[in-house]
């Protein structure tokens, strides 16, 4: 009897701490496997290439590397002696052209005059002839404007406020029209990406709170889920052979979660932090009420 | 906060760094109950000192956003 009674103890005391082991590692798997949190996440920002409207030498640079400016801030300047020299250009065929129009005016007037001189063709020939050299007095303006532009266009402005980073220009350089040359990290656009396993989507929501822990960062920043990215690519798939689709004939039998971009905009930077575009965080999701999203059906430690 | 443990510049996830933790302290655990004699109630003393470790780990996990920074 007491024999048996003990054994019955002992398997007792045993399975009640698998049982409570059970409850731990269930606990675990929740919270390590379903809850919404990732350590693959990523600051990101815009990046602006800026580059010239019209080729030429730079002249001058006026930014430093790792300068901070503002939207309308010149950046550098190209060598504008060519562009001057096109604008003289142009406004002397506008006084040309203008002087052309205006004496085809009077010879219109003075055919006007005359009706029962000249003949019905002559007049109408001098109506011609002004309506021709209105037109290109026209052009000639647009022309002059064009190369007003060219001129200002010169003078290259940073199109978003930011930071010029990693800059490589000297005056001297040429550039040609397009090529971009400066980078410009749009400090407006600064936010966090986070590439969430696509098992932990249903349980992100826009707008719920966010909790970002730079890396090696001792302290929480705040945000918020702006929104979560449409489309991801479709790896097992390319459409390229004869505009039909060409799915890969092999299936993994061990599969790995797919990754997409949640967008979290960061509420409140304190001043100490400096947020670079590509540090890495770990962020979690947490309800709107701002408390876990883990599941804690039975047990609630937290 | 669930973040990593940052050993010497490689960051390690905090599970793996609470694993490990979890071992010496599950010896100690287990040094101190043979020592009171509670495995004189144990029917399965393996099957219990996995249940024990698995709890122990279970117990950091849950409590580690108070002592870790």
């Amino acid at each position: 009897m007491t024999v048996s009674f003990r054994s019955f103890v002992r398997v007792l005391v045993t399975l009640i701490v698998v049982a409570g082991a059970v409850v731990a590692g269930v606990e675990l798997w929740r919270h390590y496997m379903d809850d919404p949190w990732t350590r693959d996440a990523k600051v990101r920002a815009d990046v602006v290439g800026v580059a010239p409207d019209v080729s030429g030498f730079v002249s001058e640079v006026l930014v430093k590397d790792n300068q901070t400016v503002k939207a309308g801030d010149i950046l550098f300047r190209i060598d504008n002696a060519r562009y001057k020299i096109a604008l003289e250009q142009a406004e002397a065929t506008v006084d040309q052209k203008l002087a052309t129009h205006e004496q085809a005016v009077r010879d219109r007037d003075r055919y006007d005059k005359l009706t029962n001189v000249v003949s019905q063709q002559q007049a109408e020939q001098a109506r011609a002839t002004e309506a021709t050299a209105a037109a290109a007095y026209r052009e000639a303006v647009a022309s002059r404007d064009l190369a007003k532009l060219n001129l200002e266009r010169t003078e290259i402005k940073a199109p978003v406020n930011g930071v010029v980073t990693n800059l490589n220009l000297q005056p001297g350089d040429y550039i040609a029209q397009g090529s971009a040359k400066v980078a410009l990290v749009d400090t407006d656009s600064l936010r966090i990406e986070g590439y969430f396993e696509e098992t932990k989507l249903s349980r992100i929501n826009v707008g719920d709170p966010v909790r970002i822990r730079l890396m090696g960062q001792s302290h929480d920043l705040k945000g918020r889920v702006v929104s979560i990215a449409a489309g991801i690519v479709d790896r097992e798939r390319s459409d390229e052979a004869g505009l039909l689709a060409n799915v890969t004939p092999t299936f993994s039998w061990v599969r790995l979660a797919q990754r997409v971009p949640v967008r979290i905009v960061l509420d409140e930077v304190p001043a100490d932090v400096k947020l670079v575009a590509g540090l890495t965080a770990t962020v979690q999701v947490m309800n709107s009420d701002g408390s876990d999203k883990g599941v804690r059906s039975f047990l609630s430690w937290r | 906060m669930t973040a990593e443990i940052d050993i010497y510049g490689v960051y390690v996830p905090t599970l793996l760094a609470l694993m490990v933790l979890a071992l010496p302290l599950s010896v100690v655990v287990r040094r101190l109950l043979a020592w009171c004699g509670v495995y004189s109630f144990v029917w399965h003393r393996g099957l219990f000192d996995v249940a024990l470790y698995v709890i122990l780990l279970g117990v950091l996990s849950s409590t580690s956003h108070w002592w870790l920074p």
